[in-house]
Order: structure tokens, then C-alpha cells, then sequence
């Protein structure tokens, strides 16, 4: 159905478009557009009925709650990398929202739809599942929580129900002596999607790795965590030869495909490459240092 | 209404200050609305998906792409558009930067690039280079390589208080508009939204059509059942291949085989089947969903060379085995030559099959006047007469009845360089439903037509003597050609035909074939034939030169073509600087101290090319005439009729000389060049030339844009034009001093006395006093190629030329061995075009040169599946270099003089792009240490190449 016939709906706020949710359950949630309307125009996605998100103020702020930071569905791209909110806080998540696309797609696209979206490639997930984000997910009745690492369930799909709008992503504080870090590679300087991205976390204690989380991006159906990879760093003792072992052992837990953008064999040498990478930066912004990507 | 209602409803939109108030359907993107119904035509609609940011509006002012957005989102915002950024009349000094600095082209990019940096000066008034490149990196321009819109930006403040654009300093003194960087004369249009390309118009009562496009690659159409898309409200008529003209149409005489629409056979994925032509383009669109077509799949061929084998399926039948062109060249003595030669070395390469990718999609209007005898076609082409000439055959109605407007076309590349099914189908439908039918491609439809780069797989053998000089090359050059001929045959030839021009080759031997397969055509891009050769030539020539350790720059040099040179194949080369362009680019890029003392990751390399300065015969024979009362023509080595005419038209109070001529500008800067080519004749200035080109009832024949033609050629009617004008001044004028016309010059608005500078008179009063003793002052030009240009061989057409242009470029980057990644950092090049009419122009042309070329080095690919569909048909997953991806380019003219070129000028748009793909390629082998033989050079190539190199001397 071509992107003229659709209806569009405009809740004004939160309980509204709730309520329109509820009573349309095909309907497609807009935020930003920049997926969806793409995906409609090229006849990927059949929508007779789109509510949008763009008139509701609740969604759109960035603020500090309950030791966690609080993300609405409708921030953008460009309010992430000019948060100082998150500059400070996790800097690796404006980092990865610097690198989507343009600059006119960064102020349409939203965090909320960047992640609803669900497409392997996409460049935030990474990030906030290393950071130990969740999301809300609400409906009239009720409201739960989800961990963004069981968020996604295959490319383009999540366990959001029809009636549940994704409403606020919540990022906990970082605790000391922290770094996490985003690592992407892709084939042209901007506007390109991940061939392979890669996000890192380390927490430090005592010299040692207290902690660590490596998310895998555009190299499996969801994000992918390298468990083992994660499990193997931690209680070590930060080194080069142990984040090169542990880059070797990530590339085995990516589940890549092959593609335009590159082939199996390709994208596991950049997981490699770029977990080393990631790892490196990781543990120079954990030892409080607060490089911004490069 | 007998369309679906929908759900219209009345939107209340803030543009550029003014509220509207508009009916809308919910889903309307604000692009549409903005262009169908409000007429603010200056937001482009480039890819419809969110790539280009040619459809970048301000919305409360922040940049966006108004073609992801719902109007209907849009209420209670600010919307900025380019019409809007003009304050009191003036123009915004961003906009006065771009004319000023050249960052104008085709214009299809500059309204959106506009904005974008609108926004970012707003919040951030003296900007960093990468800030502007950031800022602008959702701004596709395919033209320009971006230095000099970065440059405009950087520059902006400069234009805060000027009020009038500046011109740079005199290059040559002895010239006043010849020679001198003068802003564009169509850039004051381009940067305010006023220039009006093909899609942009609008008119009463017109039909809207779509293509219905083959799914499949290779089949018979058994039925068409189009009753329910006829019976569809809003749909006016459907067309399948029983309703349009038997008649086959095409590029070369000699293999016209496409229809209008398909007549029993689909060769490719997008062949085109049926059309619909409807009250707008979305029903047009719903209606083509009702088509039931029913195929009978053929087996289908994708490679040229299992096209070859025995019993590959076969796609026309008058190509048997599928070859489409068979082209074998011998010069000298090849045996002896290789005999001769102490070091011989062969290598094989692959080119990439790149599409032109134009910012602006084709399209075409088609009315007709006069109670129907007359058809009016508005068309996005590089060469308005080939469409005239081929719309003429197609209807086979003379070419008389037919006026042909171009209007500015956003980039073409040779994309542009053929009749469309667009220009056929609108000129049928608008005929049979008796209103206005407009066609525009989306971009998929775009790639489906393609008329891209033909993929070549080459093999090339040079043998040296042991100080480098070449004894022999041979080649053998297989082309992927598509499902039809286009612009084939010529690309054939054109692939050996080059590669002599450039260097003393004894003896020389081509062996070329171009082959069908079931794709879309290929057809003439940039240099037509020739980059990937050179390309191939060129890196084996480098190859060579460092196994004999011989500097690369040393071992051009010692072959490099000298003036006055008849060359192995008979092609004759008149100006040549090429040795100067060389040294020239050796020295400014610090060559010496750079090539083999990189470090690891960091390379430097050379490439070299030129190309014609306008091809010496037209693609048809005989005279302009519809081709069905046309006898057979044998080919005469000479113009039968003038490739480039000229009007000058004086106005009767002398205060403007209006220039007429079918040249099509198409973002290169004909209009320009040609305007101060007149300028220059005629003794005044360059503001008093304005130029029409644009409408073929108005201007005369010109060939268009295409082989590089258009300064030489056109440049040489206009003077001429111009000097007939002046002379007649002249001769009135020296009435008044009872003088010898001779002894009269005219200069800087004035007509005086050689030697008595006393006697003098303004230009526009003696044009005046003309006027009131003879009638209107206009003067005629044309121009014809020398007759007998070329061999006696077949073939030997191709590649002949007035003049040859020639160039070298140095790239340096960087490669990150880890990933091989590679980052193309500096471009140096030096051109030699003759004298460069607007300097500023051809700098413009060569940057864009070098980011379309290292696009296609390192980037640019059309992909297929295993059913021949396209991969990646969108500017998404087709990879066009970005403002953040370009380098820092300097571009260097050396001095030359063509003799046969107005005022000594040849071409510089094509030659640009042939240096190119060898200096990027030679500069990633020398910094990682492999050399890739096969375009493009991906990351992901680069590191297999060096763990293979690992792998092997570990072993």
C-alpha cells in the first residue's frame, strides 16, 4: 500500500495514544519515520494505519531518575550527542549516535524507533545492552520492564506487543571506574550502515577486570552478546595480548551472513579488529580518561 | 471525484512565513506537497528515501529530508525552503558564496546543500572544515567533489555586506572574459530555486505515467490482461507493446534494437512492458498492481562469459553467440614489436559496472500544439537533437513538428546520453489522450534503465625496451553489454581506441567484444569506453616500472605523446602538454621525496589520460532528416552537416546580445563558456550576453553533451556567430569615421579607432544606429570537424577529434592495514584543456572528476542477484562518495594552445575522470603493498589480498 493511503493518527499525549494503540492493534507506531516511512515507500511494510509519536511531550526528555538515566522514545539522535547528560555520563552512546547516517536523518531519527526497528545494523543497541539499559513497554492496563538484552528477537522483531508502545529507555549510571566504548566499521564515511560494529564495557577494580560486556552489531539477527568472550575478561588483569585473545574469541560468537555489504569471512576479521579497538578505548575511558570516539 | 477520496483534509502549513492552507492526505510526505501544491519547485525530490538531501527543508531550523516527513506532521512548524531564504530581495550571502565560489553545477544539490549550511552557520557562525563536512554529509552532489561548496561555506561571511557577486583576478591579460574565473551565468537561478528542471513543471490538465517493469530476466510475454487496470478510476489509458510503433529505435544506426515497450520478448529485469497514464501518479501506480501479465521464463545469461559458451541462452538472434560488437585492430606489428622488447609483463584486470547516478532522476513532458500536428517535448537530456531525431523516427513524423525543450538537467554523465522510454511514452500518450502526460523515473527505475559503465575484463600485454620505452601493447577486452546495444558499439571501440593517444605505442594490437547478457543496457559514462583500459593500462605501466626500477613519472615521460603526432591508429593530435602536466603534478605533490619512502598504510600514485575534445563524426549518417526517407548513407570521412550552430541576436537598443544555440548544459558550465566566448567576440561584457539553449524552436542544432564536445565544437560556432555579428557592426560603424571596417576594434563596450583612439563610440549606440539603418544585427556560426579526420580501417571513426586533451593526476592515502579501510587524502592534478575559458569551471569539472573516479575506484558498484535483479538500485546500498569521504584536491592547468579550439580551448569533463582510477589504485598498492586488479577496491578485498601476502611469506 503506497505511503499516500495510509491514516494517520495524532495522539497528544501519552494516554491517548495509548488508547489509540489499543482499539487499532495493526497499526504502526511512527516516531522519527526514517525506517518506517523508508520501508512503506519501498513496499517492505504493508500499514494502513500509523500513529504517531510527534506531539508527545513526555517522551521527548533526557533526564536523571532513580540512579539511572531516563530516555524518552522521542529523543533524537541529535539530542543524544548534544546531551550533556549523556556526554558525561556515557559517552559511548553519543558516540554511536554520531555515527547514524546524516545530519538531517540524526534530527529525525529517534532513539525509540532506532531500537523498535530492531534492524541488526542498527547503531545504538550495542551500546545501551552493554550499558544494561531497559526498556518500557506500556499499554492501557500496564507497564513492565525489559531488559534490552532480551529486547530483540530477530532481525526486524522484538517482544513488544501490538497494544505496547516503547515509551522510555532507562540507562543506569555507569559505577566507577567504568568505560564503555563503540566501535563501527562501515564503507563510507557517513550515511552507511554497520558492516560490523562492536560496543564494549569494562569496570575496573583493584587493576583488574571487575567486569565486562562485549555487544556484537550487523553480525547476527539481533545484537549480539559475546558471553564467553565477556566472561573470559573478567577477573583479568587489562593487557594487549589479553584483549587480542579475547577479539579472537569474539569473533567465533558472531553469527554474521554474507551480503552487499560484505561477507562472513570479512565481517568476523572485523570483529576482531574492532573488539580490540573498543576494548582499548573501554579501558582508557575506564581509567578516566574521556576520549570521544575517533 | 471518481478517484478513491482518501483522507483529505485541510492542513495549515507554515512555509517561508506565509501560512497555506492545503488539502492533504494523511500520508503526503511534505516533499510533495511542497512541489504538487504549493509550486515551491527549489526542493528536489532526488531518491525519495532519504539519502540524497536534495529535498532538505529548515523545519523550525533544523535540516531535514522533507521527503521522510508527512506534511501533516508538519503543522505548527516553521518550514523553511530554499525560496525562503532570500531576506529583502537580497540573496542570503550562503547563496552568494555558492555563485561566487563555483559550488554551483547542475543545481539539483544546491538548494538542499544551501539549507544545510543555512542551519549550521546559524548555530555555529565560523564553522571547521570537518564541522562543514559533517554538516553537509547528508548532501549527495554528484558534480562539484564537494571542494568547492565546502569552500563557500568556509567563506561565507565574506558575503555578509557584498552586494554584488565578485569576479576573481584576470588569468589572461590578454583576454576580458575568456580566461577569467566569472560566476556562472544560470548560478544566481540554481541557488534561489527558480531554475525550473523537467520535473519542476506543471501544466493544466496533465496525465501522470508509470512503467510497468519485467520481474523477470529472460521471457516470453504469453497475455497481457489490462482490463482491470483500465476499468481503474482515474486511469486514461494503458499502452502495451501492441499499441505503440513497430519501429525499433536505439543509439547506433547500425543496431537499433530496443521498442517502446516490449513487443513478444523480456530480455532483462525492468525491460519495460506496459505503461499506464492516469490523473496522477500514485493511481498511475495502484493501476500497474492490476496488470496480469503472463510469462514464459527463458533461461537467462548474467556473465559475459558464460554468454560465450556453447549453448548459452541467447538474447536477439541477430547477435549470434551473443556477440553484440566484434572489434579487432591491428597496428604496426605487434610479433615484432614484443621481439623487439627486453621486458614484457601481461596482467588482467576487471573494471566495475558503475551507474552515472544523476542527483536529478529523467523525465520528460510531452504535449501536443496546433490541433495535435505539433508535438512539444520537455526532456532531461545531455542531447536534445538525438532525441529529436529518434522521437521523429519513432512517430516517423518529421523532425520539424517537433520542438525539443531542455530544460537545465541535473547531471548526466552520460546517463542522459539516449532517447528514454520516458520521451517516447509521453509523446504517444499525450498524442492518444490529447493532454499533457509527464514521466519521471524514481531512482530504482533509474538503475532499471541504467546505460551505465560497461564491466570490462581485460587482459594487457606492453613490452619495454630496458629504459622503459614501449616496443608493443596488446589487448583483449571482453565488455559486458546488457540486454541492448545503447551506446555499445561506439563503447567497443572506444575501449582500444584511446589508449594510443597518450604515449608513442609502435605497434598495437585490440581485440574487443561486447556481449549481450540479461541486464540492463550499458551505455556511454564519463569517458565512454575508455577509464577502465587506461585504468588497466596504466597500472600495468606502473607494474612495469617498478620491476625495472625505473621512477613511474620517468618511464611516462620517456613515452609521452609530443604535439603534432599522427598516432598508430590514426588519430591525429594536434596542442599536447602532456609532458608538462607530468612534471607539473611531480612537483607539486612532492613525488620524488614521497613514492617508495612512505611509510606502511601511507601510499602515492600516479595515473595518467585524456580523452576527444567532441567525437569527429555524428552518431548518425547524413543529413537531419527523418530516418525513413533516408537511403542508405555509406560513411564519408567528413561532417555532412555543422555538429554546432550559432545565432547571435543584437537587441535593438544594443544593450544585449542574445546567443543562440541547442548546447546542452547539464551542469558542466556549457552556457557559461559559450556566453563568454561571445562576450569576448563580440567586445562587450559578459553580463550584456544572455544565452538561450534551452528550446530547439529557438536555438539551432546543436549535438548536446556528449564526448566532450560542447567548448570546442559550440565554442567555435559562437565565435563565429559573434565575429559575423561584429563585422557587420564594424562596417557600419566605420561610416561614421569613413574608415576601413578593419580599422576598427571593439572592446570593453566600445567600438574606437585602432590608431585613433579619439574616434570611439559606445557598443550599444553603434549597435542602435545599426539597427535604424539596416534592421536587426544577427550574425550565423557553425562549425564542422575537419574533413578526412581518421584512418581507412573499420571502425576508424571512433575516437577521431579536433583536439585531445591530456592529464595526470597524483593520489595519496591512507590504508588501515587492519581492516583496509582506505582514505584517499590528497589529489593533485594537473590538465591540460587548451586555454581554459572559465578556470574556475575547470577546476569544478576536475574535482568532480576525481571524486566520481575514486568512487568508482574504491566504492561504486552495481550488484545483481542470481535472477539478474539489482541489489542495490537506491542511493542506500549504491555508494556515492559523501562530503566527509572526499579529499583535499588541488587542480593545475598547464598553459596550452589548440589551434583548432576557440581561443585555443579543448575539453577538460571527461579527460578529468581517466587518470584517476590508476592513480588510486597505483597509490593503494603502494601503501599496503598488493596491488588489486579488480574494481572496486574494497576494504574487504584489500585484507584478503594482504593475509594472502601473509599466509604466503610466512610460509
Amino acid at each position: 500500500m503506497a505511503l499516500s493511503e495510509i491514516r494517520f493518527h495524532t495522539p497528544k499525549n501519552l494516554a491517548e495514544a495509548l488508547e489509540v494503540l489499543g482499539e487499532l492493534k495493526e497499526a504502526r507506531i511512527v516516531a522519527g519515520g526514517t525506517d518506517l516511512y523508508v520501508d512503506i515507500k519501498q513496499g517492505l511494510i504493508e500499514a494502513r494505519d500509523i500513529i504517531s509519536l510527534h506531539k508527545i511531550e513526555e517522551l521527548k526528555g533526557i533526564e536523571k531518575k532513580d540512579k539511572k538515566i531516563r530516555i524518552g522514545a522521542m529523543v533524537t539522535a541529535q539530542d543524544i550527542i548534544s546531551s550533556s547528560i549523556i556526554s558525561q555520563n556515557i559517552t559511548a552512546l553519543a558516540d554511536a549516535a554520531q555515527s547514524v547516517a546524516s545530519y538531517q536523518i540524526r534530527s529525525m531519527a529517534t532513539i525509540g524507533g532506532n531500537l523498535s526497528s530492531a534492524v541488526p545494523s542498527a547503531d545504538l543497541p550495542p551500546v545501551l545492552i552493554t550499558a544494561e539499559a531497559t526498556v518500557e513497554l506500556r499499554c492501557t492496563e500496564s507497564s513492565r520492564e525489559v531488559s534490552l538484552s532480551e529486547f530483540f528477537r530477530g532481525p526486524r522483531e522484538t517482544v513488544c506487543k501490538t497494544e505496547e508502545l516503547l515509551t522510555f529507555i532507562f540507562v543506569p549510571f555507569p559505577p566507577p571506574n567504568t568505560g564503555i566504548s563503540y566501535q563501527k566499521f562501515a564503507l563510507r564515511e557517513a550515511n552507511a550502515l554497520a558492516v560490523a560494529s562492536v560496543a564494549s564495557r569494562l569496570t575496573l577494580k583493584d587493576g583488574k577486570i571487575d567486569r565486562a560486556a562485549i555487544v556484537l552489531g550487523a553480525v547476527g539477527p539481533t545484537p549480539v552478546e559475546a558471553l564467553k568472550t565477556s566472561e573470559f575478561l573478567s577477573g583479568k588483569e587489562p593487557s594487549y595480548s589479553l584483549f587480542k585473545e579475547a577479539s579472537l574469541m569474539a569473533k567465533e560468537e558472531g553469527k554474521p551472513i554474507s551480503d552487499i555489504r560484505g561477507s562472513v569471512w570479512y565481517r568476523k576479521e572485523l570483529i576482531q579488529i574492532l573488539t580490540v579497538r573498543a576494548l582499548n578505548l573501554a579501558l582508557f575511558r575506564a581509567q578516566g580518561k574521556s576520549k570521544r570516539m575517533e | 471525484m471518481e478517484k478513491d477520496k482518501g483522507n483529505y483534509r485541510i492542513a495549515v502549513l507554515k512555509v517561508n512565513g506565509e501560512e497555506h492552507s492545503v488539502a492533504v492526505k494523511d500520508g503526503e510526505t511534505l516533499l510533495d506537497v511542497l512541489r504538487d501544491k504549493l509550486g515551491l519547485t527549489g526542493t528536489k525530490k532526488g531518491c525519495n528515501l532519504g539519502v540524497c538531501g536534495a529535498c532538505t527543508v529548515l523545519v523550525d531550523g533544523e535540516p531535514k529530508n522533507s521527503c521522510l516527513l508527512l506534511a501533516s506532521s508538519c503543522e505548527g512548524a516553521e518550514i523553511t525552503t530554499i525560496e525562503g531564504i532570500e531576506q529583502e530581495g537580497k540573496l542570503h550571502p550562503l547563496q552568494r558564496a555558492f555563485i561566487d565560489q563555483g559550488a554551483v553545477q547542475c543545481g539539483f544539490c544546491t538548494p538542499g546543500a544551501i539549507l544545510s549550511a543555512v542551519a549550521l552557520i546559524k548555530c555555529n557562525p565560523d564553522p571547521s572544515e570537518q564541522e562543514i563536512k559533517e554538516a553537509l554529509s547528508g548532501n549527495l552532489c554528484r558534480c562539484t567533489g564537494y571542494t568547492r561548496i565546502i569552500e563557500a561555506v568556509k567563506e561565507w561571511k565574506k558575503y555578509i555586506k557584498t552586494k554584488e557577486t565578485q569576479s576573481l583576478p584576470d588569468d589572461l591579460s590578454e583576454y576580458h572574459s575568456v580566461g577569467k574565473s566569472l560566476p556562472r551565468v544560470d548560478a544566481a537561478a540554481k541557488v534561489t530555486g527558480q531554475a525550473k528542471f523537467t520535473a519542476d513543471y506543471y501544466f493544466k490538465n496533465m496525465l501522470y505515467g508509470k512503467i510497468l517493469h519485467s520481474p523477470i530476466p529472460h521471457g516470453r510475454i504469453k497475455k497481457i490482461d489490462t482490463r482491470k487496470a483500465e476499468a481503474l478510476p482515474g486511469v486514461r489509458l494503458v499502452l502495451t507493446g501492441k499499441n505503440v510503433p513497430e519501429i525499433t529505435y536505439g543509439v547506433s544506426p547500425a543496431r537499433y534494437d530496443e521498442h517502446v515497450l516490449a513487443k513478444e520478448r523480456v530480455r532483462q529485469v525492468g525491460d519495460e512492458v506496459a505503461a499506464v497514464i492516469a490523473v496522477d501518479e500514485e493511481t498511475a501506480e495502484k493501476a500497474l498492481g492490476l496488470i496480469n501479465v503472463e510469462y514464459e521464463e527463458l533461461p537467462a545469461v548474467f556473465n559475459p562469459m558464460e554468454a560465450l559458451k556453447k549453448g548459452a541462452p541467447q538474447l536477439h538472434e541477430r547477435y549470434r553467440n551473443n556477440i553484440n560488437t566484434h572489434v579487432n585492430h591491428h597496428f604496426g606489428d605487434i610479433e615484432k614489436g614484443f621481439k623487439e622488447a627486453d621486458y614484457i609483463r601481461e596482467e588482467e584486470f576487471v573494471g566495475s559496472h558503475v551507474y552515472q547516478n544523476p542527483l536529478e532522476p529523467h523525465a520528460s513532458i510531452a504535449y501536443w500544439e496546433n490541433g495535435g500536428s505539433n508535438l512539444v517535448l520537455y526532456s532531461s537530456t545531455q542531447v536534445p537533437h538525438y532525441v529529436h531525431y529518434m522521437v521523429a523516427r519513432v512517430l516517423d513524423i518529421p523532425l520539424g513538428k517537433i520542438r525539443i525543450i531542455r530544460p537545465p538537467v541535473g547531471g548526466g554523465f552520460g546517463g542522459k546520453a539516449g532517447t528514454t522510454p520516458l520521451d517516447l511514452i509521453t509523446s504517444i500518450a499525450s498524442k492518444m489522450t490529447g493532454r499533457p502526460v509527464k514521466m519521471v523515473y524514481s531512482r530504482e527505475e533509474m538503475f532499471l534503465y541504467g546505460r551505465g559503465r560497461h564491466k570490462q575484463y581485460m587482459k594487457f600485454k606492453i613490452g619495454v625496451k630496458k629504459d622503459g620505452r614501449i616496443t608493443a601493447v596488446q589487448s583483449k577486452i571482453y565488455l559486458d553489454g546488457g540486454a541492448y546495444t545503447s551506446f555499445g558499439i561506439i563503447t567497443a571501440y572506444y575501449a582500444g581506441a584511446m589508449i594510443p593517444t597518450l604515449y608513442h605505442i609502435p605497434n598495437y594490437r585490440y581485440e574487443g567484444f561486447r556481449i549481450m547478457t540479461n541486464k540492463p543496457a550499458c551505455g556511454a559514462m564519463r569517458g565512454n569506453g575508455t577509464p577502465q583500459p587506461r585504468f588497466a593500462f596504466e597500472s600495468l605501466l606502473n607494474m612495469i616500472a617498478d620491476d625495472l626500477e625505473i621512477d613511474p613519472i620517468e618511464i611516462r615521460l620517456r613515452n609521452a605523446m609530443d604535439p603534432d603526432t599522427r598516432t598508430c591508429n590514426d588519430l591525429d593530435v594536434r596542442s599536447c602538454e602532456f609532458k608538462a602536466t607530468l612534471k607539473e603534478v611531480a612537483k607539486k605533490s612532492g613525488w620524488t621525496e614521497k613514492y617508495g619512502k612512505l611509510p606502511p598504510g601511507k601510499g602515492i600514485g600516479i595515473g595518467c589520460g585524456g580523452f576527444v575534445s567532441g567525437a569527429g563524426y555524428a552518431i548518425y549518417r547524413g543529413q537531419v532528416q527523418r530516418s525513413s526517407e533516408k537511403k542508405p548513407e555509406t560513411f564519408l570521412k567528413k561532417s555532412v552537416f555543422p555538429h554546432a550552430n550559432a545565432i547571435v541576436k543584437i537587441s535593438e537598443d544594443g544593450e544585449a546580445a542574445v546567443l543562440l544555440i541547442q548546447a546542452a548544459e547539464i551542469g558542466q558550465g556549457a552556457l557559461t563558456v559559450l556566453s563568454q566566448m561571445c562576450a569576448e567576440a563580440l567586445g562587450i561584457s559578459l553580463h550584456k550576453v544572455r544565452i538561450r539553449a534551452e528550446d530547439s524552436d529557438i536555438s539551432p542544432l546543436d549535438l548536446g553533451a556528449y564526448s566532450s564536445r560542447t567548448t570546442l565544437m559550440g565554442g567555435n560556432a559562437v565565435v563565429q556567430a559573434s565575429r559575423d555579428v561584429l563585422k557587420k557592426l564594424l562596417v557600419a560603424a566605420s561610416k561614421i569615421w569613413n574608415c576601413d571596417h578593419k580599422e576598427l576594434e571593439a572592446r570593453d563596450d566600445q567600438v574606437f579607432h585602432k590608431k585613433d583612439k579619439s574616434k570611439r563610440i559606445g557598443w550599444s549606440e553603434a549597435a542602435r544606429k545599426y539597427f535604424n539603418e539596416h534592421g536587426p544585427l544577427v550574425g550565423t556560426g557553425w562549425y564542422k570537424p575537419p574533413e578526412g579526420l581518421g584512418g581507412d580501417y573499420k571502425g576508424a571513426a571512433v575516437g577521431t577529434s579536433p583536439a585531445y586533451s591530456f592529464g595526470s593526476s597524483v593520489c595519496e592515502c591512507s590504508v588501515d592495514l587492519e581492516t583496509g579501510k582506505v582514505r584517499i587524502e590528497k589529489f593533485t592534478d594537473y590538465h591540460d584543456c587548451g586555454t581554459p575559458v572559465n578556470p574556475q569551471a575547470v577546476h569544478g569539472q576536475v574535482e568532480g572528476a576525481v571524486v566520481m573516479g575514486t568512487g568508482e575506484t574504491i566504492m561504486e558498484e552495481v550488484m545483481y542477484d542470481e535472477k539478474g535483479k539489482i541489489l542495490n538500485p537506491n542511493l542506500h546500498d549504491y555508494l556515492l562518495m559523501t562530503a566527509k569521504d572526499s579529499p583535499e584536491i588541488f587542480s593545475g592547468i598547464v598553459k596550452s594552445y589548440e589551434p583548432e579550439g576557440p581561443y585555443g580551448a579543448k575539453e577538460v569533463g571527461e579527460g578529468a575522470t581517466l587518470p584517476v582510477l590508476a592513480a588510486v589504485a597505483h597509490a593503494i598498492a603502494n601503501a599496503t603493498g598488493v596491488w588489486i586488479k579488480e574494481l572496486p577496491i574494497t576494504p574487504e578485498k584489500i585484507l584478503k589480498a594482504l593475509k594472502k601476502k601473509k599466509s604466503s611469506s610466512s610460509s
